[in-house]
């Protein structure tokens, strides 16, 4: 088991890493054009209500003022109210409305990879360089080489239009509607917001039909994504473990390749996968960024996208947080197992 | 709706038990939400609590819904989902908060005005919240409807309007929105003519203006004059802050009741107000959803999964009329697309042979018919036709590249220059394809020896900054109107609203920094002779006099040619088959008029 | 960002005293590294894509006028958004790929389009690496603060998912630099990933002893980081120069989809076929968008490919550091 020290040591290293997290965000808004006073006044407001607005919004204090206060906000997690995209409305809300919508998408898209990423992997290590292992690679390349709001509109022309069989976008048919907490044991309690879950709590089967309908073109685009990353990554790792020197040992000493495979190789080859799990995670994230906007998805990658072009700076600073947060936690998590699967890492 | 004016909460409440909940959970999810007698209980009792947000004005979210989906026994039997698919997705329904036309598609839905626009007119104005008005020098004078009432029960007064009058735009008032929160339209509508309220009786109003302003009853049906609760005011609470989440639950008097906003999905739930006082509402439930890819939205109209869609592109045009399953209704749109020259930036154009060298040398016909695909109309004059002072006598400036080249030689531009083209890259309704024209323009200028530099702006707020500080050389920009009245566009766009004698003699533009500049304006122009003329009309009640004020201001901006005048785009949508037909009109002004929409 | 502190305790390498005696191109010529690539079939194949699109990005380059394909040609006789001629009514040779929305010609749009990939793709992938190595090495033979400073700031960079923080980059750059905005905010997101790469090899080449004694026989600082540090990191930051080639172009395209990319008219792939999906692809004017989409994804592949391979013939002491 991962010592506790190390588990330590690695949240430590955090602080500065997200202190440098914050800053860079609180740099890129200030330097950023476009003037949030403007922009919630509106194209009708003379320019004294724009001056009288930013007043209000406090942009006219000095810069290392607004950088205190910002930290400050950062720390507790509470970034104000959004100016435009839900105006008005706390910003932690609309990180809680969104947030699980975005990792819903990127654990279904990640276990699609991890399904089918890892079999194909290890099929490509058993046949190596026979027309399998081609067909596998160029296959799982080709995957990460077409653009996703190319291969997208493309899954909707086939699906939604031609064949007609998924829904265009969104998340579940507009028509159905869940309520926003469930009762156990007679207490209510909140729901996790990711769909398919919430449906089954609910026990709405005809709700979790229609939002895996829903998911399933989004979750094949960014599953694409995650098989090619992990089957290549399986595949080469097989590969080395297989030409290590205990393997060959173990082979010669009578055991059937079949079993040297599974037994020996199988787990230390999972080593370097785990890592590109983790790491591939934030080009999931990102991925979710295109594919929540080709698919209408209303998520953290949509909400970023839509703040940004709205100069909503409160969103725009509280989603690219929280995505940083996220990412380095996964990171961290990855670190642990790890070290776990190879204590060697420890030291 | 008064008959039943506690709201679902209370009532599950006092009756707690599972027999209640069957029929309340049927009423929360409407027609398509099945729901187990054994689950009922947390169901129906949290899709209230949802609605209700924060807990706050519970008077409204959780109502309206008692009646709209007729599962209660009162007989009428409305049924049905209509499914209206648009481009975003805001979050706040407050039609103070916002100058947004996706916000005010929704609260049309769910607030009335005082005076409304008759639906398909083209700004035809017709009684609402007031059965007479009439405006005689500063004095507006309106009666109201008596027993209307709003979603959550309460009967609407003259002290609805008084305090919502209040809410909007005056500072002192108690439960002001606060400077920060408040669109706009506030001054712009209001605020900036409106001298008092007297709102003295239930049912007549008294509006005190500072000065005779025409197009004052017309500001009145705009979406964001709509009457918010007195009531509903009070409950949110005097901090400017809370007034902020009045948008999260609106209470209204319209025909359909805000049920649930669901931000994850990006969809609002709407019930039937089946005390509606006016046409309709003829189904049980209205969902507004969200797709924001145009063709994808169109061809979820196609598929049948919405009903009607809105900013449609040349392509989605093409995708409903190809498509036996939708069809596509367009009407006139009241709206501009111009490019504005800046004679206060650029020394050029302050020739006004240069800017009709211009307007001669870019290929509008080619724009309207190849880049928006015959959906938008050459423009000719500032104003779009079947606004009150539409010149027909004024033709489109045909393409001429040689008279242009003349033109440019006389002003001894013969070598040409270059200047810079300010534009943003996301359709508009006036503009659905921006890169491309500004591309057009630029390949149609360099023809006469103009260099032209686009500068895309990804978004559009920016963009407005940028044009707003004067910065462009040249821009595009265009107009939706809020109220069908010529003075919104002639006198809003381009007169720059300083006193006459800030203009020098001799000159016919002033500096952006010139003191009282109306940024609206982007060409910088002052021309005297029409500045006149439109703060006349302004003050003239007699539309015969009006008109003709306006058609010669019309005349003055074509030949003066301050714009290039681009286009008048069309008003699209495209519905699907289930929607019965003609029950659904399609408006260029207010709307969308859900009210009297029937499905199959 | 973790991987790099791994020590890697891999088989000693009995190659290591030769290496030092021999010359950079005798060396790479006797390395396994290049046998290896080239009986990789896939790697091979890739080279080759990658081959015909620098000659065609040439080719466009010297015979085309990059102002007459951007032009709009609405107005002319040409006819927007035609059809292929061997689809259409046209000659079979008219339009070889058809008409945009503009009428301007796809196929000659497209082959303009390779320079546009490879020139901003070199800029991007050039720069981040050039920075990158030197901040590796830096931080790898120098330790101690300079290490950390310059690694945390790279961890910090790092802890963005990469198109977020490319996104939010561009934002913050003056709009008129266009598509150079894009590349400078992938050129700051790629980066710190050659830094990464490059420290963990400088740091395993700077165990080996040969490098201690060479120290203890005084060379100076810059003469042991050019002859001995920066030679034995090539490999493995030519195999992430490749792998991020593919993904440079493939997120410049990105951006130009999200609004932020290419200005108007530009041949650009990733602007053409973003365009394309938006004008045409659910109206059956799938010439729009099929033919830049398949350049541009056959390119990427064509990196991929040999990225792959060359990382599957790296020394497996290097390889960990790549991804």
């Amino acid at each position: 088991m991962a010592s506790l020290r190390f588990v330590l040591k690695r949240l430590l290293l955090l602080v500065p890493v997200l202190f440098g997290v914050a800053t860079v965000v609180f740099g890129i808004l200030h330097l950023a054009p476009g003037d949030p006073a403007r922009i919630i006044a509106g194209q009708r407001a003379s320019a004294e209500q724009v001056a009288q607005v930013r007043r209000e919004l406090g942009l006219t204090r000095p810069l290392w003022v607004q950088y205190l206060d910002f930290i400050w906000e950062a720390a507790r997690f509470d970034f104000g109210r959004s100016y435009s995209i839900s105006q008005g409305n706390p910003v932690r809300q609309v990180l809680a409305d969104r947030l699980p919508v975005t990792v819903e998408l990127a654990l279904y898209g990640q276990l699609a990879g991890i399904f089918i990423g890892i079999p194909l992997g290890v099929l490509s290590a058993i046949k190596q360089d026979t027309a399998t292992d081609h067909l596998t690679r160029v296959g799982a390349l080709s995957g990460i080489s077409v653009p996703i709001f190319w291969s997208g509109p493309l899954l909707i022309l086939l699906f939604a239009t031609f064949l007609g069989v998924l829904p265009t976008s969104g998340r579940i048919d507009s028509t159905l509607f869940l309520p926003t907490t469930w009762t156990l044991l007679g207490r209510e309690l909140p729901l996790t917001g990711m769909i398919t879950v919430d449906a089954l709590l609910l026990g709405r089967f005809d709700a979790f039909v229609s939002a895996v309908r829903h998911l399933l073109m989004p979750a094949l685009v960014i599953g694409i994504y995650a098989t090619a990353l992990i089957s290549r990554m399986m595949r080469s790792s097989m590969l080395e473990v297989v030409r290590q020197d205990y393997m060959r040992t173990a082979r010669a000493k009578g055991q059937g390749a079949k079993i040297t495979v599974t037994k020996h190789g199988f787990r230390n080859a999972l080593i370097p996968v785990v890592t590109i799990i983790g790491i591939q995670f934030g080009t999931l994230l990102g991925g979710a960024v295109l594919t929540e906007t080709v698919f209408g998805i209303n998520g953290m990658g949509l909400t970023i996208v839509r703040a940004i072009g709205a100069s909503d700076y409160p969103v725009v600073q509280g989603t690219v947080l929280t995505f940083a947060l996220l990412f380095t936690l996964v990171t961290l998590v990855v670190d642990i197992t790890y070290g776990y699967l190879d204590p060697r890492i420890q030291q | 709706m008064s008959r039943d004016s506690i709201d679902r909460r209370t009532f599950l409440k006092v009756t707690g038990a599972t027999a209640a909940t069957v029929t309340v959970a049927g009423c929360g999810g409407g027609g398509t939400e099945t729901t187990e007698p054994g689950d009922g209980d947390g169901d129906g009792g949290d899709g209230g609590d949802g609605s209700d947000g924060d807990g706050t004005g519970d008077g409204g979210g959780g109502d309206g819904d008692g009646d709209g989906d007729g599962g209660d026994g009162d007989g009428s039997g409305l049924s049905g989902t209509l499914v209206y698919a648009r481009g975003d997705h805001p979050e706040n329904y407050d039609p103070q908060q916002t100058t947004s036309g996706e916000v005010a598609k929704v609260t049309n839905q769910i607030f009335d005005t005082l005076i409304q626009f008759t639906p398909g007119s083209g700004g035809q104005l017709e009684d609402g919240l007031a059965t007479d008005y009439s405006l005689e020098g500063t004095t507006a004078t309106l009666e109201l409807r008596e027993d209307v009432t709003f979603h959550s029960g309460e009967e609407f007064t003259a002290a609805d309007f008084k305090a919502t009058y209040q809410r909007f735009t005056q500072s002192g008032f108690d439960y002001y929105l606060g400077d920060e929160n408040r669109s706009g339209y506030g001054p712009f509508t209001l605020g900036n003519w409106i001298d008092s309220v007297d709102a003295s009786e239930d049912y007549s109003l008294t509006i005190e203006l500072q000065q005779q302003y025409a197009p004052f009853l017309r500001n009145l049906a705009m979406f964001a004059a709509a009457v918010l609760s007195k009531a509903q005011i009070e409950k949110m609470g005097a901090n400017p802050d809370d007034q902020v989440s009045l948008g999260t639950e609106p209470v209204g008097t319209g025909p359909f009741a805000f049920e649930q906003l669901d931000n994850p999905n990006s969809r609002i739930l709407l019930t039937a107000n089946e005390e509606f006082w006016g046409p309709g509402p003829n189904v049980a439930e209205v969902v507004f959803k969200t797709i924001q890819e145009n063709s994808t939205r169109v061809q979820d109209v196609i598929n049948g999964d919405s009903h009607i869609t809105d900013n449609l592109d040349a392509d989605g045009f093409q995708q409903a009329q190809n498509s036996d399953s939708a069809t596509l209704l367009r009407k006139n749109g009241i709206n501009v697309g111009y490019m504005a020259m800046n004679m206060a930036r650029r020394e050029e154009f302050r020739d006004r042979r240069v800017r009709r060298a211009v307007s001669l040398a870019v290929n509008t016909e080619a724009i309207v018919n190849q880049i928006y695909q015959g959906f938008a109309s050459q423009a000719d004059q500032p104003l779009p036709p079947d606004v009150l002072g539409h010149n027909e006598d004024i033709e489109p400036y045909p393409q001429d590249k040689d008279q242009a080249r003349t033109l440019l030689e006389e002003a001894g531009y013969g070598d040409g220059f270059g200047f810079e083209l300010a534009t943003f890259s996301n359709p508009r309704g006036y503009n659905p394809s921006p890169i491309q024209t500004a591309n057009q323009v630029q390949s149609d200028l360099e023809d006469v020896g103009l260099s032209v530099e686009i500068n895309q702006f990804s978004t559009f707020s920016p963009y407005l900054e940028y044009t707003d500080q004067g910065r462009h050389d040249a821009c595009f920009l265009g107009w939706y109107t809020d109220n069908a009245d010529p003075d919104n566009f002639l006198y809003v766009l381009l007169d720059p609203k300083v006193p006459m004698d800030a203009v020098p003699d001799d000159q016919d533009w002033v500096s952006f920094d010139t003191e009282g500049y109306s940024t609206l304006n982007v060409s910088g122009w002052a021309n005297t002779d029409f500045m006149e003329t439109v703060r006349e009309a302004q003050r003239t009640y007699d539309e015969g006099q009006r008109e003709s004020m306006y058609m010669e201001a019309n005349q003055l901006a074509h030949d003066e040619a301050p714009w290039v005048f681009l286009d008048y785009a069309e008003t699209l949508r495209a519905v699907n088959e289930a929607v019965v037909e003609d029950s659904y009109t399609v408006s260029s002004v207010g709307g969308p008029y859900l009210n009297t929409v029937e499905i199959q | 960002m973790s991987t790099d502190t791994h020590a890697d305790d891999g088989p000693g390498d009995a190659a290591d005293d030769r290496r030092e005696t021999r010359g950079l191109l005798e060396r790479v010529r006797a390395s396994p590294f290049l046998s290896d690539l080239l009986s990789n079939r896939l790697a091979v194949a890739g080279l080759l894509v990658i081959l015909t699109v620098v000659v065609v990005a040439v080719y466009a380059r010297v015979t085309m006028d990059l102002t007459e394909l951007t032009r709009s040609r609405l107005g002319t006789d040409v006819p927007d958004r035609a059809p292929p001629g061997w689809v259409g009514p046209a000659a079979w040779n008219q339009y070889l790929f058809g008409t945009d929305a503009a009428a301007r010609d796809i196929y000659k749009r497209c082959l303009y389009g390779a320079w546009l990939a490879m020139k901003f793709g070199t800029i991007t992938v050039g720069v981040s690496t050039v920075v990158g190595v030197s901040l590796g090495i830096v931080a790898a033979y120098y330790g101690d603060v300079t290490d950390n400073v310059v690694m945390r700031t790279m961890d910090v960079l790092l802890a963005f998912p990469p198109l977020l923080l490319a996104l939010a980059l561009v934002a913050i750059f003056p709009r008129e630099l266009g598509l150079w905005r894009a590349v400078a905010a992938l050129t700051l997101v790629y980066t710190p990933r050659f830094a990464r790469v490059v420290r963990g090899a400088a740091l395993k080449v700077l165990e080996d002893e040969y490098v201690n004694a060479t120290v203890a026989l005084g060379a100076s600082d810059p003469r042991i980081l050019a002859r001995h540090v920066l030679p034995n990191t090539l490999a493995p930051v030519t195999v992430q120069s490749t792998l991020n080639f593919g993904l440079a172009i493939i997120d410049l395209a990105a951006l130009s989809f999200l609004g932020f990319g290419a200005q108007a008219g530009t041949p650009s792939w990733g602007l053409m076929l973003s365009r394309g999906v938006d004008n045409g692809l659910l109206t059956g004017r799938w010439w729009l968008s099929f033919f830049p989409g398949l350049v541009l994804a056959v390119t990427v592949l064509g990196f991929n490919l040999l990225g792959d391979g060359m990382r599957d013939a790296l020394d497996p002491r290097m390889r960990e550091a790549v991804d």
